[in-house]
């Protein structure tokens, strides 16, 4: 039981991770990324080709978050342009249909190119005992860098000028940019930090299964479902949602069966939206 | 008849197509058009009649021309994101498969009964929908979320479904569904039917309620329009199309699997088609899926290239026809017919 719960916390902290990057994209745009499981893929892709050419993990790791922070900056900079223009579902709606695109188009390049390609990052080591169960040395290290990187973003929004601006435009985009924030840059900034953070999932992820090329839309439909759990735009609410459906999911896939757990997810989301549309943890209601 | 069109619509109006349409065009031009599509596709057997692959092609192409159809008549309507039109018509191909072949029920009644089944299911969402105020992207997400955990309860109940590896339906087997020609001819009918049902619907005045509410909701409430009851009708209908046309697909093909009905195989390839097309036209549905049908089938020897294809075309056409190209072409038809006639002395 502690050790199916410990599992639970572990995966949550990753899920939620991977909800903060979607979540903080669609609170201060309205864009709804569904290309986001595809930069996590292409990180992956990117970090298993340069281990291969004989680059360290670290190294080959730092690589892989660059390449996805990079698909994050494109997006802003060149189809996400005309979305910016619309104003409220309409935005939404232009984001996800474009972004639906985008993640087509890299999975058939993946496919084309790289069709057997899968990210896993074997980290060696004896087993560890935590509250008296035995760890794998991966995923404490995979939840040892999810729990810093959560800590840097939450220090990064609570405490910093950028951090700030970004939230006030989450909040009122209008009211942000009469305070003199750019919601532009800001924009442009988030979808960077987005990328970075699916590229950073799919490393951990990979240190205790392997990401294979096909991974990205099921790593889209997990960042949604936790993302609105948690309430749309809502960074708190995502590390909640997350570690939430962590647990759910460990002890359902272990006491019940995979297929089940999945259907549990989606229902839990479904019944999110229905009795409590700003999320279980959303800020507003 | 040139209308100006002073479109004071909401924000999503002009991606979902508001303005134009059927509202334009008189019930006999509308007709005219239905009919000279189909005396059109109705040749095609004469040009690829012999080739089976080639025919199955065709088949599927009027396949999802119905699934536009009536996509078109939930989202571009009533403006309801609909993101489960593959598990609508999977409720409807399944239903009917299990049933009759399980119990022995004669397969034109199991049809009825999964039709009725899949309008219970999307009158239900629309009804939840509404009633939970959701919008279009909750809407979007709720529906999603069904077809995706559909998709998991077929591949789960495998005892039932067959799970991933399918399953083979007998009944309509060794009828004319099963030939190489006819199926086609059914399905092309079946487009008729919907085409014109569609005509007739607009033309009524639950179409008129669907043109108030899809251009403006608070007006069209303030002016007495029950919102809840034609965005529940729209979904019943329209889901029922599907779950028709999902069933109809399992006698003739007398094969389906979970990978048949998914949200990737479907639902997108429906969403491109209808954008292509036009939202809310009449004809826009049938050019887009003849045209992605042509397009996926020169495509199909390079499966990937197909994947980005589709993924490029989406991009394109949405930063450029967000109104449709069959909308682009005519309004530049018009204009250039205006042209003419001022040059004229």
């Amino acid at each position: 039981m502690t050790a199916v719960i410990l599992d639970g916390i572990l995966l949550g902290l990753q899920f939620g991770l991977l909800g903060v990057g979607l979540t903080v994209v669609y609170g201060m745009g309205g864009v709804l990324n569904l290309a986001y499981g595809q930069m996590a893929v292409v990180a992956a892709v990117v970090v298993s080709l340069s281990m291969s050419s004989g680059l360290p993990a670290g190294p080959a790791v730092m690589l892989g978050i660059l390449a996805a922070a990079g698909i994050g900056l494109a997006l802003d900079l060149t189809i996400l342009k005309p979305v910016y223009r619309r104003r409220g579902e309409a935005r939404v709606l232009l984001s996800l249909l474009l972004t639906i695109g985008v993640a087509f188009i890299i999975d058939g390049l993946l496919v084309w190119r790289f069709p057997i390609e899968a990210l896993s990052l074997s980290i060696g080591g004896e087993p560890i005992l935590v509250l008296g169960v035995p760890m794998r040395t991966g995923s404490l290290l995979a939840s040892a860098i999810t729990i810093l990187a959560g800590g840097a973003l939450i220090l990064f929004f609570r405490s910093t000028t950028i951090g700030k601006a970004v939230r006030s435009v989450i909040q009122d985009e209008v009211g942000a940019r009469l305070c003199g924030v750019n919601p532009s840059a800001v924009r442009t900034l988030i979808l960077t930090l987005s990328g970075a953070l699916a590229g950073l999932v799919a490393a951990t992820q990979s240190m205790t299964s392997p990401v294979p090329i096909s991974a990205g839309f099921d790593i889209t439909i997990l960042a949604l479902l936790v993302t609105v759990v948690g309430g749309l735009g809502s960074v708190r609410g995502a590390f909640l949602a997350g570690l939430l459906l962590g647990v759910v999911n460990a002890m359902s896939s272990f006491y019940i069966g995979a297929y089940i757990t999945t259907i549990i997810l989606l229902v839990a989301a479904a019944l999110t939206i229905l009795i409590r549309p700003s999320g279980l943890f959303g800020e507003h209601a | 008849m040139t209308t100006e069109d002073f479109d004071t619509a909401s924000e999503t109006s002009d991606l979902l197509g508001g303005g134009g349409g059927v509202r334009q065009v008189s019930s006999l031009t509308a007709f005219a058009a239905i009919a000279v599509m189909g005396i059109a596709l109705a040749l095609v057997p004469i040009w690829i009649g012999d080739s089976r692959t080639l025919m199955g092609v065709a088949v599927t192409g009027l396949l999802f021309a119905c699934y536009t159809i009536a996509f078109n008549l939930i989202f571009g309507s009533t403006g309801q994101l609909f993101l489960a039109v593959g598990a609508f018509a999977g409720v409807g191909a399944y239903a009917s498969a299990i049933t009759s072949d399980r119990f022995g029920i004669p397969f034109p009644f199991t049809m009825i009964l999964a039709t009725g089944l899949a309008m219970l299911v999307g009158g239900v969402f629309s009804w939840i929908a509404v009633r939970r105020s959701l919008g279009i992207i909750f809407t979007g997400i709720v529906t999603l979320t069904f077809s995706l955990a559909f998709d998991n309860v077929l591949l789960g109940l495998r005892d039932i479904t067959g799970g991933e590896t399918g399953l083979v339906v007998d009944a309509g087997s060794d009828t004319f569904l099963s030939r190489q020609i006819p199926p086609y001819y059914v399905f092309l009918s079946l487009v008729l039917v919907y085409l014109v049902g569609y005509v007739l619907l607009h033309r009524s005045h639950i179409g008129w309620a669907f043109r108030a509410l899809r251009d403006d909701e608070i007006a069209a409430e303030l002016s007495g329009v029950d919102i809840a009851r034609y965005r529940i009708y729209a979904g019943a209908i329209g889901g029922g199309m599907l779950g028709f046309a999902g069933a109809l697909w399992a006698h003739a093909e007398g094969f389906i699997s979970p990978a048949t009905f998914t949200f990737v195989h479907v639902d997108v390839p429906v969403l491109v088609m209808l954008v292509f097309g036009g939202i809310g036209t009449l004809m826009g549905p049938i050019v887009g899926a003849a045209v992605f049908t042509y397009i996926g089938e020169v495509l199909a020897s390079f499966s990937q290239l197909r994947l980005i294809a589709e993924g490029a075309l989406l991009i394109v056409l949405f930063l450029l026809f967000p109104q449709g190209v069959v909308r682009a072409l005519r309004s530049g038809a018009s204009e250039l017919w205006r042209k003419l006639r001022i040059s004229k002395p």
